[in-house]
């Protein structure tokens, strides 16, 4: 087989190729969730819970049955033995030594007990969604309300309110991980500094709601899903299962979907539970699509931890050794299993040297919705805290930040590393590539940090202005496993058709597959049609998450198209008759080499591999079509630095981002254009939860940030000027294309930036902050406790 | 969110008090307040229709009194229930004799809210709270001028 | 139920006379009464702009209009800019300079900017920020939607 180097010569691959997917986008005529029309439909409505934690006593639905247009009301009392509780999403980490954990999935709908507000208590099934939500109203839903859990802390040791009764307290889960003796190296330090530091909640907050839109079609026994989901083989296999169907009578399609982010890949939810059934009941198709306060309410957020950190150093700032003792919320259940926390684990040790840490994990319950990802997955959290306290080693130890990075950085010879941290997917983490100094060093180059601290913030300084400056460095865990697989199709008019189980929420995937296959088959990007999260396709795959797209897809793909290749080389020489080793591609076709005129064009060689009559050999494998799969060994981790110049009004407390430097190593770029696109929404989502973005939750459960109005979103005003991009590439070698995975980068460093650079720029205090998500009346807060210098 | 405050009414402290415990009194005075009902000694049950910011809603609701101290103090334990969400509240109201035929009231009190109200409507709330309060001692004033008039 | 009302509208030049309920909201009638579906709902209370369309050539968040308000006036959506076959020039721009990524406010967001464009043709970079600063885009952190209308203005200016 031809290796790698010969066959990406970057005509498509590496090339800011403009998206195919756009033209549908722009005009208007791409289809999404709620764009779906079958005839016959019916809508669907929830009625929520308002009690965060509450003992249902009664809901009367009779009079919303009686309402006109309503064709059906249901309760989890009305499903019988179909009521029960979702399954684990993701398996629990046994495979970490010690590790306890308590499953308690989600039930698709309140039975018994509600335990948070927004929890489906009963829909309501009618010829419009108006009817239906006014059906809602009159149902009568009789509670008891119970005191809500909210506080984390409290939450681990007061057993007097439980989440789930039949548990002794609210643990979650208990996870330590630990490599060499913390303690020992503790004794040995000249320094141990620590803090307590807060994780903000924030929403995924897609520009796009969930839905969902079934069709039992009862003559054919098939079910056609059509669901803004991140995880179509999951959510198929789910509801497969729940019907008593085989797979492939489901088929889960998603149209094109106004963002993922991390909440839609979970599934087991009210719609997708019940939907389904009351569709066969029905005989009828029904429509499900949230609405933005439902979203905020009964759609999974992330982030919510609180930490006790404690790092031992030399005097010189060498870390000899790194402590963590976390609670992380789960919500009301976990059916994520640990997968977030485990990442804040992993990325507390992956980026510098910790010979010595021990960490901890205190999963809890609340009486809040289920916490799943949200772009950065954890790792925000363990990015956060972590450059926290580097900021506060540097400064006990009267040290430059940059300095004390720089000190304590991996080195790009030492990899690949192995962490002795468990990560999400249950193995080691092992660093594979990069050179996170060179990242660092490119940064503060871009950002001219040494003029800025010796020329331009002095004299900032004396006009009375207050600039700061942060910089930070973090890593990105990406492209973990299990798999995904893709199938390569030349078809008869030479065009050539990719199916993935990958789905797809806007990242480009329609044109940065298309150039993968396009550059091995020399085929036009254009030429090249993409389907994504279409089980009806291609049904075997995980799901969109973990920055996995490129890198784990694109591999499959890749292998996929080079299998195509072969298989064209060896069927154009037998029909041109000359070695396999003379044939070559051209623009569409397969000529001999120096003999241009002796060619096929592609479709027609796709028509004689795929021969309707005569004998063919007994082990044929028809057309031009192969299937392949890309399994890594553990994930590929990207990395980066980021810096940022803010100015500080001391008596508004209002923040501007004068600069922004983003560096990043993502390894072997596909598309840079694309590949901007993605960093640049990360760092908005970034500097929203660094400023704007808070979901609260008062002290009942109730949420007090169900809105735009109050859960601030970033704006084009708020974002910097310009953010200034660097890219290092450092292959990776885990896979044939030396790909690590970007999406969730951008996320990662602005809180803990922002942070680092208010700081300095206000500072005539002693300015000490120690939670990721800041707004001005919680900044003049710390500021006023803080004492001046 | 608590509520704190005070109110200088124009009457003798045992007239503010009674006022405080007449139903027809209070149900006059709470803008949008529909019924008020006393169902015994320290019972009422009414039905108000609020309009905290984009949502107005009909609620139903129980006040009782508590630690009633007559003339000087007394709680009130408010909890309402409808469509759009729910409140609970409780209230202690003090009253001193200031001289010169005036009362002073001293109020503090905490009101937990929930549902659509609480996702939706959250800063709205304390202004609408502070507005209420403030229109219905005013409503409340006038009540206790007539009475004392009538006398 | 609410008594029905006749309306009479002209969305995209094509005048539609329907019955509605007073309570149905325009975002809904444009979708799933005329079918078009590329005006996009994101929150229904008026903050993240995918909603907008054109009211009188004025850009107007339609989750927060009536239907019957709409009687008798002019409505344009995303549908009337161009089509896959013919772009208008502000969606080439968005296409060439990546100024899209999962498309869903994108609609509202160029229903904003071509009335914009049209009161001035040749804006600053802060003028753009500004002018989209109502428009809520998870994905991209705007850069590359203001990128799309600076080049768009170019492009429009010129006469292309």
């Amino acid at each position: 087989m031809k290796d790698r180097g010969d066959t990406v010569t970057g005509k498509y691959f590496g090339q800011p190729v403009l998206r195919l997917e756009d033209k549908h986008l722009l005009t208007g005529r791409a289809k999404f969730c709620d764009d779906i029309v079958i005839p016959g439909m019916l809508h669907a409505a929830f009625l929520r819970s308002d009690y965060a934690h509450a003992i249902i006593k009664n809901i009367d639905v009779t009079e919303a049955r009686k309402h006109p247009g309503v064709v059906a009301v249901y309760t989890a009392e009305d499903m019988g033995d179909y009521w029960k509780v979702g399954p684990l999403q993701v398996p629990p980490p046994f495979a970490i030594k010690g590790a306890q954990f308590n499953a308690r999935t989600l039930p698709p709908i309140a039975k018994g007990k509600v335990r948070f507000s927004g929890e489906p208590i009963a829909v309501v099934i009618a010829e419009s969604r108006y009817i239906a939500e006014d059906a809602c109203e009159d149902i009568i839903f009789d509670a008891e309300p119970l005191p809500a859990v909210i506080d984390l802390e409290k939450a681990w040791e007061d057993t007097s309110v439980l989440v789930h009764d039949d548990l002794p307290s609210n643990m979650a889960a208990l996870v330590k991980q630990e490599s060499g003796d913390y303690e020992a190296a503790k004794k040995q330090a000249d320094v141990v500094v620590s803090h307590r530091y807060v994780a903000d909640h924030v929403a995924g907050a897609a520009m796009e709601n969930r839905g969902f839109v079934v069709n039992w079609d009862e003559r054919t026994q098939e079910m056609t899903v059509w669901a803004g989901t991140q995880a179509p083989l999951p959510l198929r296999s789910a509801i497969a299962s729940r019907m008593g169907l085989v797979e492939n009578q489901v088929r889960v399609i998603t149209p094109y979907i106004g963002g993922g982010f991390g909440p839609k890949v979970m599934t087991s939810q009210a719609d997708d539970v019940l939907l389904p059934w009351i569709s066969m009941k029905l005989n009828r198709p029904i429509k499900w699509i949230e609405d933005r306060r439902e979203n905020f309410l009964a759609t999974t957020s992330e982030r919510d931890q609180v930490h006790h950190c404690e790092m031992a150093l030399k005097k010189d700032g060498t870390i000899l050794g790194f402590k963590d003792i976390f609670y992380h919320n789960t919500g009301a259940y976990d059916p994520y299993g640990m997968t977030v926390p485990l990442n804040t684990q992993t990325h507390t040790v992956s980026n510098y040297r910790v010979p010595n840490f021990y960490t901890e994990i205190r999963m809890v319950f609340t009486n809040e919705m289920v916490v799943t990802p949200v772009r950065g997955a954890g790792r925000s959290e363990g990015v956060f805290v972590m450059e926290r306290m580097m900021d506060l080693a540097a400064r006990e130890l009267k040290m430059d930040p940059v300095e004390i990075r720089l000190k304590n950085l991996l080195k790009k010879e030492e990899f690949p590393l192995n962490t002795g941290v468990i990560g999400q997917d249950f193995v080691v983490g092992v660093l594979d590539s990069g050179d996170y100094k060179n990242n660092l060093e490119k940064c503060i180059q871009m950002i001219d940090y040494e003029k800025f601290r010796n020329e331009i913030q002095p004299k900032a300084r004396k006009e009375g202005k207050h600039l700061g400056i942060g910089v930070v460095t973090f890593t990105e865990g990406t492209a973990v496993g299990p798999y995904e697989g893709a199938r390569v199709t030349v078809g008869n008019n030479g065009k050539v058709s990719v199916a993935t189980g990958y789905s797809t929420q806007g990242q480009g995937h329609f044109t940065v597959f298309a150039q993968i296959v396009a550059e091995q088959l020399n085929v036009k990007v254009e030429d090249v049609r993409v389907i994504t999260g279409d089980t009806g396709h291609f049904h075997w795959g995980a799901g969109t998450f973990a920055s996995r797209g490129a890198t784990i897809a694109g591999s499959a793909i890749h292998s996929a198209a080079v299998l195509v290749r072969e298989k064209i080389f060896a069927t154009a020489a037998k029909l041109l008759d000359v070695p396999e080793d003379q044939v070559e591609l051209c623009e569409g076709s397969v000529c001999v080499k120096g003999h241009p005129e002796k060619s096929v064009s592609l479709g027609d060689l796709a028509g004689k591999a795929n021969p309707m009559r005569g004998a063919v050999e007994a082990d044929v494998k028809p057309g031009l079509e192969a299937t392949a799969y890309y399994a890594p060994p553990h994930g590929a981790t990207g990395s980066g630095a980021c810096a940022m110049i803010v100015d500080v009004d001391p008596e508004t407390c209002k923040v501007n981002i004068e600069r922004f430097v983003l560096v990043h190593d993502c390894g072997t770029v596909i598309n840079p254009l694309l590949l901007e696109g993605q960093i640049q929404g990360g760092v908005s989502m970034g500097i929203g939860n660094a400023f704007y973005e808070k979901m609260v939750y008062d002290e009942n459960g109730q949420l007090m940030t169900a809105s735009f109005m109050d859960y601030l979103m970033p704006q084009a005003t708020d974002m910097p000027k310009r953010m200034e991009i660097g890219h290092n590439v450092h292959p990776s070698p885990l896979n044939t294309l030396g790909l690590k995975g970007v999406g969730e980068a951008g996320a990662l460093p602005p809180p803990p930036a922002f942070c680092q650079a208010v700081e300095d720029a206000l500072y005539e205090y002693d300015l000490d902050l120690t939670e990721s998500n800041l707004n001005p009346s919680l900044l003049y807060k710390f500021k006023n406790e803080a004492t001046k210098r | 969110m608590n509520v704190e405050g005070e109110y200088i009414f124009n009457g003798p402290q045992q007239a503010v008090y009674e006022m405080f415990n007449d139903p027809n009194a209070l149900a006059t005075a709470v803008p949008g307040m529909q019924k008020m009902v006393q169902v015994d000694e320290t019972h009422y049950e009414g039905a108000i229709f609020l309009r905290i910011g984009p949502i107005s809603a009909a609620f139903e609701g129980v006040l009782s009194l508590t630690d009633v101290n007559p003339p000087e103090s007394c709680t009130l334990n408010i909890e309402g229930k409808g469509k759009a969400g729910f409140a609970k509240g409780v209230g202690r109201v003090k009253f001193t004799d200031i001289g010169n035929n005036q009362t002073k009231l001293n109020y503090s009190g905490e009101v937990n809210i929930g549902g659509t109200l609480a996702s939706v409507g959250q800063r709205m709330i304390d202004s609408v709270a502070k507005s209420m309060i403030k229109s219905g001692c005013e409503k409340l004033q006038k009540t206790l001028e007539e009475r004392c008039q009538q006398k | 139920m609410a008594q029905l009302i006749k309306i009479k509208v002209t969305v995209n030049d094509t005048v539609y006379e329907r019955e509605v309920e007073p309570r149905l909201l325009l975002s809904d009638f444009i979708r799933h009464e005329l079918g078009l579906f590329g005006t996009h709902v994101g929150c229904e209370h008026g903050m993240c702009g995918a909603c907008t369309i054109l009211f009188d050539g004025e850009p107007v968040r339609s989750c927060l209009i009536f239907a019957v308000q709409a009687n008798g006036h002019e409505i344009k959506t995303v549908e009337s800019l161009g089509t896959p076959e013919h772009l208008h020039p502000l969606q080439e721009a968005f296409n060439e300079k990546h100024g899209l990524q999962c498309g869903f406010c994108t609609p509202g967001i160029l229903m904003t900017v071509v009335p914009f464009l049209e009161e001035n043709p040749h804006p600053s970079e802060d003028e753009i920020r500004e002018a989209i600063d109502g428009n809520i885009c998870r994905c991209t952190g705007y850069e590359k939607i203001i990128e799309s209308v600076q080049a768009a203005s170019e492009k429009m200016s010129s006469g292309k």
